[in-house]
């Protein structure tokens, strides 16, 4: 989410969402291998789902930090500007996509692809974004 | 949005953008647009730009609309 060079803030979020990376794919087949393997159901499934999404949670929490963190003003404006283009994004791709699945047979979308849509909206929206303060 | 001086203010000083954008702590693309009138600082901020360039704020940054 960096425009130019980053700062000691933005460095910070970088190394932190470095770390939650791997960890979300390992994460992920785990919790999938656990699953198909031990057949967990109920409170066991759900904790085991809750795992799988511990490190997009902490991948939440490090950009909520870094918007703590940024002590320059006009880069925390536009970062917001960011998440909330990509929160806008969201909400109107996930709307649409409601009514095409009820109206219009669309085949059904994963909850868990919101997510990856969501930073695509955000990444889509940051040189739109950059380009008014040029 | 302000008008502000700080074009002039830093080619008398004879400072570029990353100098006043190293002595303010923050980013080259944050003196920009404040600079071209497209970010208006806080007040903290507004207060560090005076006292860096030894003037009231009111020399820095006028009402006038920037259009």
């Amino acid at each position: 989410m960096q425009a130019c060079s980053p700062n000691a803030a933005q460095r910070r979020l970088s190394r932190r969402i470095a770390l939650t990376i791997p960890f979300s794919v390992l994460l992920a087949f785990v919790a999938a291998a656990a699953i198909h393997l031990w057949k967990f159901q109920g409170i066991a499934s759900w904790s085991v789902a809750v795992l799988a999404a511990l490190p997009i949670l902490a991948f939440i929490a490090a950009v909520f930090a870094y918007l703590a963190e940024e002590k320059d003003e006009f880069q925390r404006m536009l970062h917001v500007q960011y998440l909330l283009a990509g929160t806008g994004g969201l909400l109107a791709a996930m709307t649409i996509w409601g009514y095409l699945e009820d109206f219009a047979h669309a085949p059904h979308l994963h909850a868990i692809w919101i997510y990856p849509i969501y930073w695509l909206f955000v990444a889509i929206s940051m040189p739109v974004i950059n380009a008014r303060y040029r | 949005m302000m008008k502000n001086r700080l074009k002039v203010l830093r080619a008398e000083r004879d400072w570029s953008q990353a100098d006043l954008a190293e002595r303010l702590e923050v980013s080259r693309q944050s003196v920009n647009a404040i600079e071209t009138g497209k970010f208006d600082p806080s007040l903290p901020l507004a207060f560090r730009l005076a006292r860096l360039f030894e003037l009231p704020i009111e020399q820095i940054f006028s009402e006038e609309e920037l259009r």
